[in-house]
């Protein structure tokens, strides 16, 4: 039984010029315990889908159609049919979300404390000691040390020790799902790989289903157990992690992959995709990737592929050009795209 | 412990690059680098400039006022000049044989005392008696319309900016823009023609002064009822002044606040919106504001002087221009002195309640805390 499951959900965003169409028709299940990475380039809809999870979009966003079935072991629902009372509730205590902007995440102007216990105090944790003793077993957890976190106020904390501490918030309530998105973009590279370890950690401990925004390949595969490819709002490619990496069947993914620079690698080997994405208010005829696709014909512009079964039933791509990228990728060398992010 | 985590870390690589900084700052003195220190010491140098301009402003005046005076006595009381210069010395509090810095040391030793010298006009009456007994219901007027308008102005300007482009927020911003472009005097004017004079609505002959002669002051429900009756025309005047600004100041900062990156994370937070509305929009949103207060507060005090005027109020302004009619100068010197200060006043007020509300700015407790 998965904790969520998505189906069919559409997001479009008015504007003057008019609907975009930001997130199209995606399906997917989330595992009890399980993370679940999603890649894309920035404007494929990785953060409007994040974020109408729990239904936190801006004012010009409408959800067109779709369902997000949550089960908290209880029983299940529907988030988009909560009333605006309940939805206030699912929100961090079923559904926690810890965001890109961390540094800017807490109101400047009250300690960290305060803030602990606004977010306890709103979801019934009436008595104060009963917060203060779960913040600081969680800021023990994110290895920070609660009396200086919880007196200071946000501008006191370096970006990496912000970043811990919402993570720690976000667990406060035993949330069943936490969504992160880009949780590491706006850190330096040794924060990064602390919250990396941190987040794998804590995932272990407490056992909490994780969805994972990403445009970071290298992080998404570190973590991630199953992932999605997104490509102008629609998923293009899911796959196990392993299967993806090694064996990805849709040329964007192969192209994602390709975009990553390697250690060892040589300066030329790293491959940009061509283009840009599409305008998602005039989407092209066809697969939407097409411009940009070194694999295309003519066919492709007959109709946006749908999600079809590759190599194994649970590794599915939306091309149908997979066996031509599966030849030209075997043929190439052994494992050409994952041996870019060894 | 004996592995350092990657949080000790931080935490000792930022404790390393903040050190140096810090001990430079120790140095100078942990007290002077407080911002409520540094906020007092501004107002008492502001204080001191501003009573050496006064000092400077009675020798430039026009005819030399200490020199009318004793050309006024000697023609008047058939004074010798040198009898008439004492007197008016004596009047200005000034020894005018002395060299000009001593008599500027003397000026200011007088001022520490608060000796701000005898008026003109009554003889044997301080100047400083004379201010302390018109000032409080200047300040009060003034004081009370500025803080109702704010309160008022911040909550329509808040639930202006949450109710965006509807018909209430419309109203609201277009009634603000119109009523904070109307002068003050004019809005006074008006309400003495129309509804004193021509409807009669308001008994503006009765509403004179500060209070109902023969009233006995105290804490009683008729004294303080018949201050406001008298205070209610001026304080109505502020008010609508400054209205406008605050609403259309509270709208747009509330809606910056709004926009907010920890506003977003707040609603994810799954906190009420009474709490979000006050705690991470409101109180985020007031700040820009405080200082627009403290300047609002000394500009409001110099224009009270026209809107006592035509209320006849028994205020500082009203007594200020009737000194200047009647040339004493040691009043109007005093007058003048004592409003700055009280402005200043209001704005070490405003700077130390700003720091307490953005502990960005510094905390007046320290740096570590609680």
């Amino acid at each position: 039984m998965p904790v969520l499951s998505v189906r069919d959900l559409s997001i479009e965003y008015r504007t003057r010029r008019g609907p975009v169409q930001a997130v199209r028709d995606v399906t997917f299940d989330l595992e009890q315990g399980e993370t679940l990475a999603v890649i894309g380039e920035s404007g494929s809809g990785k953060t409007t889908l994040a974020v109408g999870l729990i239904r936190l979009s801006p004012r010009s966003a409408r959800v067109t159609k779709g369902e997000i079935r949550y089960d908290d072991g209880k029983r299940a629902f529907d988030v988009l049919s909560l009333d605006a009372e309940r939805l206030r509730r699912f929100r961090w205590a079923d559904c926690a979300m810890v965001f890109q902007a961390a540094l800017s995440a807490f109101n400047p102007v009250i300690t960290m404390w305060e803030q602990f216990l606004d977010t306890g105090r709103a979801h019934g944790m009436g008595d104060k000691h009963t917060v203060h003793d779960r913040t600081r077993e969680l800021l023990d957890l994110v290895h920070l040390d609660p009396k200086r976190v919880l007196t200071a106020y946000p501008h006191e904390l370096s970006g990496g020790m912000r970043q811990r501490v919402l993570i720690a918030m976000a667990l406060l309530l035993d949330p069943r799902v936490v969504i992160l998105d880009e949780p590491t973009t706006a850190l330096d590279i040794l924060t990064q790989r602390a919250i990396i370890d941190l987040l794998r950690e804590l995932r272990g401990r407490l056992g909490f289903a994780t969805i994972f925004i990403s445009h970071d390949l290298s992080i998404a595969a570190e973590l991630a157990d199953r992932m999605i490819t997104m490509y102008a709002g629609r998923i293009v490619e899911r796959a196990n992690v392993e299967d993806l990496f090694y064996r990805p069947r849709h040329p964007y993914s192969v192209g994602l992959m390709r975009a990553v620079p390697r250690v060892s690698g040589a300066l030329g080997s790293v491959v940009s995709i061509p283009g840009s994405p599409p305008d998602l208010i005039r989407l092209p005829r066809g697969c939407s990737y097409y411009p940009r696709c070194p694999f295309h014909v003519e066919q492709c512009l007959e109709q946006d592929p749908p999600l079809i079964p590759v190599d194994t039933p649970d590794h599915e791509a939306a091309c149908i050009r997979w066996e031509a990228v599966a030849a030209a990728l075997g043929s190439d060398a052994e494992a050409p795209v994952a041996e870019k992010l060894a | 412990m004996a592995t350092i985590t990657p949080a000790q870390g931080e935490l000792q690589i930022r404790t390393m690059q903040r050190s140096p900084l810090s001990r430079v700052r120790g140095n100078l003195g942990g007290m002077w680098g407080r911002p409520i220190t540094q906020a007092i010491l501004k107002a008492l140098l502001t204080i001191y400039v501003t009573s050496t301009i006064t000092f400077v402003l009675i020798r430039l005046m026009p005819g030399s006022p200490v020199e009318i005076k004793i050309d006024e006595l000697m023609n008047q009381s058939q004074m010798s000049y040198a009898d008439a210069a004492a007197m008016a010395s004596g009047l200005f509090d000034i020894n005018l044989n002395a060299p000009i810095h001593e008599q500027y040391f003397e000026y200011l030793g007088n001022l520490a005392h608060g000796d701000l010298g005898n008026s003109f006009l009554s003889r044997g009456t301080t100047v400083m008696s004379i201010i302390l007994s018109v000032l409080p219901w200047t300040l009060f007027a003034v004081g009370t319309g500025l803080l109702l308008s704010f309160f008022l102005g911040i909550a329509l300007g808040l639930v202006a900016a949450y109710r965006r482009n509807s018909f209430l927020d419309h109203a609201v911003s277009t009634g603000g823009s119109i009523i904070s472009s109307v002068p003050g005097y004019l809005i006074a004017l008006l309400i003495v023609l129309i509804f004193g004079i021509q409807l009669r609505w308001i008994p503006i002959t009765q509403m004179r002064g500060a209070f109902t002669s023969g009233i006995t002051p105290g804490f009683t429900p008729e004294f303080i009822g018949d201050i406001l009756f008298h205070a209610s025309l001026p304080i109505t005047v502020f008010f609508l002044t400054h209205i406008g600004l605050w609403i259309l100041s509270m709208r747009s900062a509330t809606l910056a606040a709004l926009e907010e990156d920890h506003v977003t994370v707040a609603r994810a937070r799954g906190l009420t919106d009474g709490r979000i509305t006050t705690a991470y929009v409101g109180r985020n949103a007031v700040l820009p504001l405080v200082s627009q207060f403290a300047i609002a507060a000394g500009a409001v005090v110099g224009g009270a002087v026209i809107i006592e005027q035509i209320f006849v109020y028994q205020g500082v302004g009203l007594r200020l221009v009737a000194s200047v009619n009647q040339r004493d100068y040691p009043l109007m010197q005093g007058i003048i002195l004592m409003t700055t200060v009280c402005v200043i006043i209001a704005n070490l007020i405003a700077d130390l309640l700003y720091s307490r509300l953005d502990p960005r700015i510094g905390r007046a407790g320290g740096a570590t805390g609680k």
